[in-house]
């Protein structure tokens, strides 16, 4: 049974983000579900209300206290809105019935934008997953769940659990200092506009050609295209005394045995050599592959996770008043937290859903508009999406990338947020 | 659905040429795609308001400041109206950052009554500022807050920061009291004892759910 009322302590991935989010940094993360029918966006709304009173982790509102911010209970009722043309746009939650999330309609497609303080890709995909379950009860359908739809099982005490804390270990913290990357520069589009490439492939296609070719995995073939693309396509990166360094978050649930619906992702990263002039798509494929079998592994993401836990439980930290705690934050996120990375690319995977749903989802969305350049990758039934968004201009990178992944014998299927005579607003 | 021949991609979309070579898209069958997503609107450049309206107060502020001094007179009027153009840029900035109104209220009194005190400096005669402006502002503001917890029960959390920072600067005017910077001292005095009241009952007389605040409040 729901609480009626609860909080929260912001868990350790969630603490930063309230400080240093604004216009240009949403730090929000989109998921769409694309449906065999127009939204009624009545029926939506009364959906989502529903589904959260059974998902306490995104039923709450962030508060201040005086040493830290937290999530207090909301029990406002939500509001659906039309979904805006930009994605991912920061969003004050003082606008919002003071939710943390948004959920949009336009035609056939339902959209969850959500603040990362509250939740990663796994909790939110829980969360629009039982909405749209949700969605297509209220309209009469009668959809057996499998077990696949969270909304429709008894909640657990284990899923607002802070797993950072409860796989914090004093004795195995390291120090963790890292060194500035690599930044793609350029000329942004105006109002925040973050351009929207999704390239469909087939999963079995794509899958033969990462395991007969190149003895890969999936993410680990698109972290290399990346880097291959930036370092093929821009002309201050060879030289540059930075690194590239691409960012892949990855899920801590199964290695740590937690079912939570709040943040648990760690970034393990890929560093490239600016300074070399021999890269090629294949050693650069080789070095990915290494860096991801050294850093998967448990001991050393606990290890990662002891350490930033570290730093809450630093009794200097912790007497620091919110307001400069605050300060702090964004100082110390200019200097070690968006300085560190280059891009970043985000594998959610595939999406399983009860066999009522085929033909009902027809198509899914993920996208995380990072500065930059971030790709995410995500399935359903027979097909990949793979998403490129990029605040800049410039579409060399994303350009070579297509290029490559035709070459290499994929067929691939574009979509795209950029119309015809935006230039003239954009 | 469209093909661009040049970068052998299909495209789900309605745009007519490619977007990676701007190459023409031919219509391949008879299926035709739709644009999934809201259409971007020309905008106009709302900041302009915004930043003409910041420029107008430092113009305004500078232009007085100058005159006074170029007069040789004592910068008394100049700094009541830099204050002013000051506190009206503050205000605006409050007033246009979206929060529940407990907290505009607040920061809307600590500002006023902040300015008031200033303009007394300016004009060497702040005694009416201190005596009767502040303690009354305050009071005023705590009455308001505990009367707003009392009919709305269910938000009280809500209000309860509130409550609890202009209670803290409630106290203030005790303390000029002390250091004997005002004339007349019983506003002072019974704005102090109104803020010890108040903060005794917050603290004296929680329920489960008040304590419950404090914890979430002040936890470290």
């Amino acid at each position: 049974m729901k609480k009626k009322r609860y909080w929260y302590k912001l868990d350790n991935a969630a603490k930063i983000f309230p400080a240093v989010s604004k216009d240009d940094r949403s730090n929000v993360f989109r998921l769409s579900f694309y449906l065999d029918e127009t939204v009624d966006k009545d029926i939506l709304e009364e959906a989502v209300n529903k589904v959260l009173k059974r998902f306490e982790t995104f039923a709450v509102q962030l508060k201040n206290g005086l040493f830290w911010n937290y999530f207090a209970s909301n029990e406002r009722h939500y509001i659906v809105e039309p979904e805006p043309s930009e994605l991912c746009r920061y969003f004050k939650s003082t606008q919002n019935q003071g939710y943390l999330f948004k959920v949009y309609y336009f035609e056939n497609k339902v959209t969850l934008e959500t603040f990362h303080s509250l939740s990663d890709g796994s909790g939110a995909l829980h969360f629009i997953k039982s909405i749209v379950y949700h969605y297509y009860k209220l309209r009469g359908f009668k959809i057996d769940h499998e077990g696949k739809i969270l909304g429709e099982l008894p909640s657990s005490k284990k899923e607002s659990e802070d797993n950072f804390i409860s796989n914090y270990n004093k004795a195995s913290r390291r120090n963790l200092k890292e060194e500035s990357a690599y930044h793609l520069e350029g000329e942004r589009f105006s109002h925040h506009w973050v351009l929207f490439l999704k390239a469909r492939v087939d999963s079995k296609q794509l899958i033969n050609l990462v395991k007969t070719k190149y003895q890969c995995t999936i993410t680990q073939y698109f972290t290399a295209l990346n880097a291959w693309s930036i370092y093929k396509e821009t002309v201050d990166f060879v030289g540059n005394k930075k690194p590239l360094k691409i960012f892949v978050p990855v899920n801590l649930r199964p290695y740590f045995d937690s079912v939570t619906l709040r943040n648990f992702s760690l970034y393990i990263k890929a560093t490239y050599d600016s300074e070399r002039t021999d890269w090629t798509f294949e050693n650069m494929l080789e070095l990915t592959k290494e860096q991801y079998k050294d850093q998967l592994d448990k001991d050393k993401l606990q290890s990662r996770i002891s350490s930033l836990v570290g730093y809450e439980k630093n009794p200097f930290i912790r007497a620091l008043p919110l307001i400069l705690k605050q300060i702090a934050f964004k100082v110390g996120y200019k200097i070690l937290g968006e300085s560190i990375s280059s891009c970043s690319i985000s594998n959610l995977g595939k999406v399983d859903l009860p066999s009522g749903f085929k033909g009902k989802i027809k198509d899914i969305d993920f996208v995380n508009a990072g500065y930059g350049l971030a790709m995410t990758l995500i399935s359903l039934d027979d097909h990949i999406n793979v998403i490129l968004s990029s605040p800049l201009k410039d579409l060399s990178i994303m350009n070579h990338m297509i290029s490559f992944m035709v070459k290499d014998g994929l067929d691939l299927i574009l979509d795209t947020n950029y119309k015809e005579g935006y230039d003239e607003i954009l | 659905m469209k093909y661009c021949k040049t970068c052998h991609v299909h495209y789900d979309n309605t745009l007519e040429h490619c977007i990676l070579c701007n190459g023409e898209l031919d219509q391949v069958g008879e299926e035709l795609s739709t644009y999934k997503f809201p259409e971007i609107k020309k905008r106009s450049k709302s900041r302009f308001f915004y930043r003409l309206f910041l420029f107008l107060n430092l113009v305004s502020a500078l232009v007085t400041l100058y005159i006074d001094f170029a007069d040789g007179l004592p910068l008394t009027w100049s700094l009541v109206v830099g204050i002013t153009n000051i506190y009206v840029v503050v205000m605006f900035l409050v007033l246009a950052v979206p929060t529940i109104w407990t907290h505009r209220l607040t920061k809307s009194v600590i500002i006023t009554v902040g300015s008031l005190i200033l303009i007394g400096l300016a004009i060497r005669d702040v005694d009416w500022a201190l005596d009767f402006v502040f303690p009354f502002a305050v009071m005023s503001n705590i009455f308001i807050i505990t009367l707003l917890i009392l009919v709305n029960k269910k938000k009280w959390f809500d209000y309860f920061s509130s409550l609890i920072f202009i209670t803290i600067i409630g106290l203030v005017p005790g303390l000029l009291n002390v250091l004997n910077l005002t004339v007349v001292q019983w506003p002072s005095l019974v704005c102090f004892a109104f803020s010890t009241f108040t903060l005794f009952g917050i603290l004296i007389l929680p329920s489960k759910s008040s304590r419950e605040e404090f914890k979430r409040r002040f936890h470290i």
